[in-house]
């Protein structure tokens, strides 16, 4: 389908234009086809470049990104109008059209929490005592009496002897990472780590080495012969394809060779395990990991980043994860709210049973539908089209039919890759869960990704 | 930019190894950089081709390449990606001489024996030299669309610096499911890169079918 044989009156969704948004569509150029050598292209294609300029690729990257934008790319990015619950109303910066009560799969809200109003009432409470920001790194003056009983509360929730919060969690895997390893050190880490991981690994200076994804086997290939200090890197839940890692055999692999085990529980804390705490606890392993890596901006709905281990590392990174220190100190009034959801999601189990219930609705949903979801064993569901050419018009069909998912292609995933990362939240209802399956099922027939 | 060769193929692969980017600069003249693929990992590129209409005849070349930055150009014409062999092997003397002497490729100097057995759901490229095996190779397809690839390759002629660019037509697929493996066997062919850590799964697969390679003039930078 042409951008101009696409008729958006008849989309479910309701519709609106702001100015704003029309402001955008007239620089995107709506209804302006990429060239068909366009898409080809990606980021990737304008990260090198030969030459004496500084600025060099700015030129071809703009000229290209002015094609592709309004062929597909414009699908990132789109400004929300209202809190990520369920349902959002989302701005369509091609149409200049806001579109309303959209089914919400994009957020990371697992547990809803983010808009709780126990939550809003306790950031409401905390703006009157402490104001907007905290003014300081954390260990000058931006530590308040809320950071110190935050990092307690998640030793606590951990169990763990401490913790140290970070102002992102990509400032927690970069600070933790390079403030522990150095050069001549080795740093062995799934494939499919995420960024923050590879970027804390490029600035410890260590080396560095990527196994085979959950494949302890490569992991014990990448380990042998190397005498020295050796940290392997895990995630509790892959982002991108919803699996898990296979803790046992990794955990005999690090053992065997004197490796130290850091586990990224980005997407796995408060919904995974028994009382909540992870992957590992789930894989009953919790005390064999070495280092807990979490963030607050998933399934507590806020922002941050946590460590969690022994007193001993906590007190030698809190010197030298220069993330940390050499960033202003979480906003109180984000603390106030973690605070508060960490206390929701400790004392409503019921939150995680109703995730894995809306979890395991949607997947009999979409295998019923005969949609292939990778190997994905959590709230995190990749529908996978592995059509690179037309997944943004597959996205685009999508939206327009009134659901909120992300399409996810080369190079955030590998070529031939592609796939829609859908989220799935304890706040579901039934009813939007089938609504949204059903919409995208119905797109996903007209592209053969299903019969 | 005037077309200097132009090689209709029946089949052409392109398997993409990470390798260690100290090992990548240690193939590469000082001028050129190695794309990481990841932190401290290069790309090793493999590439075999059945030329099945060229001034010479049917022949195959092999050739091991690691990839480089290309110069930027305008968009419309800024390449994909850049290439820089460090060892290609054909089974005709014939091409191998006209090759060398208009692209300065760097052959290796006895003719390979190579076989291509093709399936639907993989290619395997087997390559002999003197009856012993040197390189045993399997690609596997994806999604297949038909498109051009715009790539820049760079060379070296003494401490002259060299650059062409060439287009790639035809039939092609591409994926990274790491479903291809490539063994390598002792041979001056592949003696250094036996010595380095090479993965022996591709992490990303190329097969063309049923297109042209056009090579333009070379360049001197």
């Amino acid at each position: 389908m042409s951008e101009s044989d696409r008729d958006t009156s008849t989309a479910a969704a309701d519709v609106e234009t702001s100015p704003q948004a029309r402001g955008v569509a007239e620089t995107a150029g709506p209804g302006a086809p990429a060239s068909p050598g366009a898409m080809e292209y990606d980021y990737t294609n304008f990260y090198f470049g030969a030459g004496s300029d500084a600025f060099a690729l700015l030129e071809p990257f703009d000229d290209w990104w002015r094609e592709v934008k309004p062929a597909g790319y414009y699908l990132y990015e789109l400004p929300l109008h209202t809190a990520p619950g369920t349902r959002v109303d989302v701005e369509d910066t091609k149409t200049g059209q806001v579109r309303r009560g959209l089914v919400n799969f994009a957020s990371y809200n697992y547990l809803g929490l983010s808009y709780r109003p126990e939550v809003k009432q306790a950031i409401k409470e905390a703006v009157d005592v402490y104001g907007g920001g905290s003014s300081g790194s954390p260990i000058l003056s931006g530590t308040t009496a809320l950071h110190q009983q935050f990092a307690e509360a998640i030793a606590d929730f951990k169990g763990t002897e401490s913790a140290m919060v970070f102002p992102t969690g990509y400032s927690a895997n970069v600070g933790t990472i390079a403030g522990l390893m150095r050069s001549g050190d080795l740093i062995v880490a799934d494939q499919y780590a995420h960024a923050s991981i590879v970027d804390g690994m490029i600035l410890s200076k260590a080396k560095s080495k990527f196994f085979r994804h959950n494949r302890a086997d490569d992991l014990d290939r990448k380990l042998s012969g190397f005498d020295g200090k050796k940290l392997v890197i895990i995630e509790g839940v892959y982002s991108m394809d919803g699996d898990t890692p296979p803790l046992a055999e990794l955990i005999e692999v690090c053992r065997r060779h004197g490796a130290r085990l850091m586990i990224d529980e980005a997407h796995s804390a408060f919904v995974f395990g028994e009382t909540g705490k992870g992957v590992a606890e789930h894989q009953g392993v919790d005390h064999e990991m070495d280092i807990h890596l979490g963030t607050f901006s998933k399934s507590l709905g806020g922002q941050g980043g946590y460590i969690a281990g022994s007193t001993q590392l906590i007190n030698y990174l809190r010197g030298f994860s220069r993330s940390r220190f050499f960033s202003c100190a979480l906003s109180p009034v984000v603390v106030a709210g973690l605070m508060k959801a960490l206390e929701l999601a400790r004392n409503e189990p019921e939150l995680r049973a109703k995730l894995w219930e809306n979890v395991a609705y949607m997947n009999r949903l979409l295998a019923d539908a005969g949609i292939p979801t990778g190997d994905s064993t959590s709230q995190v569901i990749p529908i996978m089209v592995r059509d690179d050419a037309r997944i943004f018009q597959i996205g685009e069909e999508i939206f327009r039919e009134g659901v909120f998912i992300n399409p996810v292609k080369y190079p955030a995933v590998g070529k031939h890759k592609s796939r829609f990362r859908m989220s799935i939240s304890a706040a579901h209802s039934k009813e939007e869960l089938e609504e949204g399956a059903a919409k995208i099922v119905k797109v996903l027939r007209r592209y053969d990704v299903c019969p | 930019m005037s077309v200097v060769g132009s090689y209709r193929f029946h089949t052409g692969v392109s398997a993409f190894f990470d390798m260690a980017t100290s090992d990548a600069r240690a193939l590469l003249p000082e001028h050129l950089e190695p794309i990481e693929v990841t932190h401290q990992r290069s790309v090793l590129s493999v590439t075999a081709f059945l030329f099945d209409d060229s001034v010479v005849g049917p022949y195959t070349e092999l050739m091991f390449s690691v990839i480089v930055p290309p110069t930027v150009a305008k968009w419309g014409q800024h390449a994909k990606a850049g290439f820089y062999p460090f060892l290609a092997a054909t089974t005709s003397e014939e091409a191998r001489r006209i090759k060398a002497e208009r692209f300065h490729f760097p052959y290796h100097p006895e003719s390979i024996d190579a076989q291509f057995i093709e399936r639907h759901d993989h290619v395997r490229i087997r390559v002999f030299g003197a009856d012993e095996p040197i390189l045993d190779l399997s690609i596997t397809p994806g999604a297949w669309e038909t498109t051009t690839h715009l790539l820049q390759g760079f060379m070296m002629n003494g401490d002259q610096r060299l650059r062409t660019t060439l287009q790639i037509s035809g039939d092609y697929t591409v994926h990274e499911n790491e479903a291809g493996q490539m063994t390598l066997f002792p041979h001056p062919i592949t003696s250094n890169l036996l010595t380095q850590e090479v993965s022996p799964y591709p992490f990303r697969e190329h097969w063309f079918k049923n297109g042209t390679e056009v090579f333009h003039h070379l360049e001197t930078i």
